[in-house]
């Protein structure tokens, strides 16, 4: 984050704070004035008052209630009152016209009007603001998790200047600059340990509760807290680059998608405002032209104003959201779309990538069976692979170990098969039994041992020189611990689960065998994936779970994806949900949380539609006094506000 | 196309959120507009030759403030 970045964050968090300091000041002014007011409104109603207060009764009230209405409600009515000439209602409109409606009755009741609600408007006015109050509050609860996040990131960072040690502000770190971190500090960015070990405490950051050790050569986060040792790190990534400015902006940006349920809320509270003004103007001129009573019908125009609650609608949904985002963030669950939950609660079947999502993604070589002297078997490939990227192959290379390798022409990759060149004349093929078929190689003096290997969860690579099988390496990807318990799991909750993956069947049957998977689609190629989700959407919802960035397709086919992150890096742009740590169990608390987060969206949206479509009509009826209708509308909005934050109280 | 990042003090109620959508999906040129009563910040998809400025007087004219601009 740069200097300025910093400093309008920092300004960010005391508007908020200055507007709940705001919102106080102006409550507990307000009551001052507000509650002689109510004592002496009462007084009159159940007790007789003396002749000399009574006289001065109006008076008094309209001098006390100036100020609530008029100074310390300043913001609401100019607020409420420009709706009336820019012609975009707010709620304040509503409080506005209801409270100098109440006010001005004071005074033509010496004109020999025949009623008085003055006292009643700063009763509103003290309620409404004392409902703002505790709402802000309550919604400021509601994005603690977001906020701890947003102040995670480290203020200053200890770096080497030549030899000597400086104190520098985070934003004048620069990148490759060599940062000292000591035991129970945080490291101030993202880098890779150049000197120490250690281990630090991720939990912040990725939801991981263990300790993850950390040495030379280790990747570690910036914000995250180191342990025991002292760390060198030099710093890779700064400002907006960082794993947690991702995160951040990840979390922050799906607060403003929407909810597919919540579009018929959102429709009404955008036309909400002047369809209240509408149907006040009618409930008063009914009371009035056919009821004749005047003064009861400003009474209960003034109720029918005040009562209606735009907010309990409009908030309903994205303050749900927003509790839920921010218990996921805790977690290492990033909700991206808001949609993502509502579809969750429909899939019905899901498919999990093999590679790095069920498995550690790290390849090892465990056996070889080679026809010609293992040594020149492992030199030749690993010759060839070194020129890959591919898991598979760095498993090879690493395996070889050499220091010197073969010249390699003509070299290619055969997607999803294998790869081949040449070395000298000799023509090499390295790859699966689909490779060596379609090169017309004949593999079956070694069948029995492939075979043997793939059933026990190994994925083959077969040799051939000119034509001729030479051996086959056998390359494992150990299954991760969790994924045996989350899939159990979720094969209890009912759901259909399918692994996909570009390995033969056998192979892919024992993996899946291993973690409990039940159906297996093999042998597909990276960019047939997407196909295959498409395939089994016709049967219902899917949810598919991937690394994000070789499954993007897929991911953005299925109903739901859920991007799996490798701890040091987060898939950003694929993906409606994003697990920070690459635990399976995360998907399982994902699934969990999105299925909470939204029941709660629904009985928040109940709770706000029932207020309205009970209180609004009684307030037309006229059987609600306009400061019992103020009460009503404060409640139903701290309501929802509050449910919401009940979330928390569900284990995910 | 760019995508821009509003935080607007002063907005108190849903409506208000919702009205500030509409008037900045009034801007000609604002694509995609959704505006959080919660965290209070607007995001919006536009053209490129939608200017801050264009963005900001609509949100003032409602009597609300842009404070930060992303």
């Amino acid at each position: 984050m740069d200097e300025h970045a910093h400093h309008a964050q920092v300004q960010e968090q005391s508007v908020e704070e200055m507007e709940m300091r705001s919102w106080k000041r102006k409550l507990v002014l307000s009551w001052i004035f507000t509650i002689p007011i109510a004592i002496l409104m009462i007084a009159e109603r159940f007790f007789m008052l003396p002749m000399l207060i009574e006289e001065y009764m109006i008076p008094i009230i309209l001098v006390l209630g100036f100020p609530v209405i008029f100074i310390f409600g300043f913001e609401t009515i100019k607020g409420g009152l420009r709706g009336f000439y820019t012609l975009y209602f707010n709620m304040d409109s509503l409080i506005a016209l209801g409270t100098v409606i109440a006010y001005l009755t004071g005074f033509f009741s010496y004109f020999g009007f025949v009623a008085d609600y003055s006292g009643v408007a700063a009763m509103i006015m003290a309620i409404f603001t004392t409902g703002k109050y505790i709402e802000t509050k309550a919604k400021g609860r509601a994005s603690q998790e977001i906020k701890k996040l947003l102040e995670l990131g480290a203020k200053k960072a200890r770096i080497l200047r030549g030899k000597e040690e400086v104190e520098v502000d985070i934003s004048e770190l620069k990148i490759g600059d060599v940062m000292i971190i000591k035991p129970g500090e945080k490291i101030p960015t993202d880098g890779v340990v150049v000197k120490g070990d250690s281990a630090v405490d991720e939990s912040m950051v990725t939801g991981e509760s263990l300790p993850v050790d950390k040495l030379k050569g280790s990747n570690v986060i910036g914000a995250t807290i180191n342990q025991d040792g002292i760390l060198y790190v030099k710093a890779s990534k700064i400002g907006k680059d960082t794993f947690l400015a991702h995160i951040i902006e990840l979390v922050e940006e799906a607060q403003g998608t929407k909810v597919p349920i919540q579009k018929l809320a959102d429709k009404i509270t955008s036309i909400f405002v002047p369809v209240i003004l509408a149907v006040a103007l009618l409930t008063f001129l009914n009371w009035w032209i056919i009821g004749g009573e005047l003064g009861r019908a400003i009474g209960v125009g003034i109720a029918v104003l005040v009562i209606a609650c735009p907010c309990s609608l409009g908030l309903a949904v994205p303050i749900s959201l927003m509790v839920g985002s921010g218990m996921g963030a805790k977690k290492g669950i990033l909700i991206r779309k808001g949609e993502a939950i509502q579809t969750m609660k429909q899939v019905k079947i899901i498919v999990f990538d093999k590679t790095g999502t069920i498995t550690k993604g790290k390849p090892e070589v465990t056996d070889i069976h080679s026809l010609v002297k293992e040594d020149y078997l492992l030199e030749i490939a690993a010759s060839l692979e070194k020129n890959s990227e591919h898991p598979i192959a760095k498993a090879i290379v690493n395996k070889a170990g050499l220091k010197r390798y073969k010249e390699v022409s003509k070299f290619q990759i055969l997607r999803g098969r294998g790869v081949e060149g040449k070395i000298g004349k000799k023509e090499i093929v390295i790859g699966n039994m689909t490779l060596m078929n379609e090169r017309k190689i004949d593999a079956r003096k070694i069948m029995k041992e492939i075979e043997g290997f793939e059933n026990s969860g190994k994925t083959t690579m077969i040799v051939s020189e000119s034509g001729k099988v030479i051996g086959v390496i056998a390359v494992a990807d150990a299954v991760k611990e969790d994924s045996i318990d989350a899939i159990s799991r979720l094969n209890n909750d009912g759901y259909r689960t399918v692994m996909i993956t570009g390995d033969n069947e056998r192979t892919a049957k024992a993996i899946a065998k291993e973690v409990g998977i039940r159906e297996v689609i093999a042998n597909v190629l990276p960019e047939d994936k997407a196909k295959k989700v498409e395939e089994l959407q016709k049967s219902g919802f899917v949810a598919f779970i991937g690394d994000g960035i070789n499954d993007a397709p897929a991911l953005k086919q299925s109903n739901v994806g859920i991007a799996m992150g490798t701890g040091t890096d987060i898939a950003i742009e694929a993906g409606d949900l994003v697990l920070v740590k690459g635990s399976l169990v995360g998907v399982v608390e994902a699934i969990n949380l999105s299925k909470a987060t939204f029941r709660k969206i629904k009985q928040n949206l109940f709770w706000a539609f029932a207020y309205n479509v009970v209180a609004i009509p009684l307030a037309i009826a006229g059987v609600l006094h306009p400061v019992i209708a103020e009460i009503a509308m404060a409640a139903s909005s701290i309501t929802v506000v509050t449910n919401a934050n009940l979330l928390r109280r569900k284990r995910i | 196309m760019k995508k821009v990042k509003l935080s607007i003090s002063g907005m108190h109620c849903a409506s208000c959120a919702s009205n500030v959508a509409r008037s900045l999906k009034g801007i000609s040129g604002v694509k995609e507009c959704t505006v959080s009563p919660v965290t209070n910040k607007a995001f919006i998809e536009a053209e490129d030759n939608v200017s801050e400025e264009d963005m900001k007087k609509a949100v003032a004219k409602l009597g609300y403030k842009v404070v930060k601009v992303e």
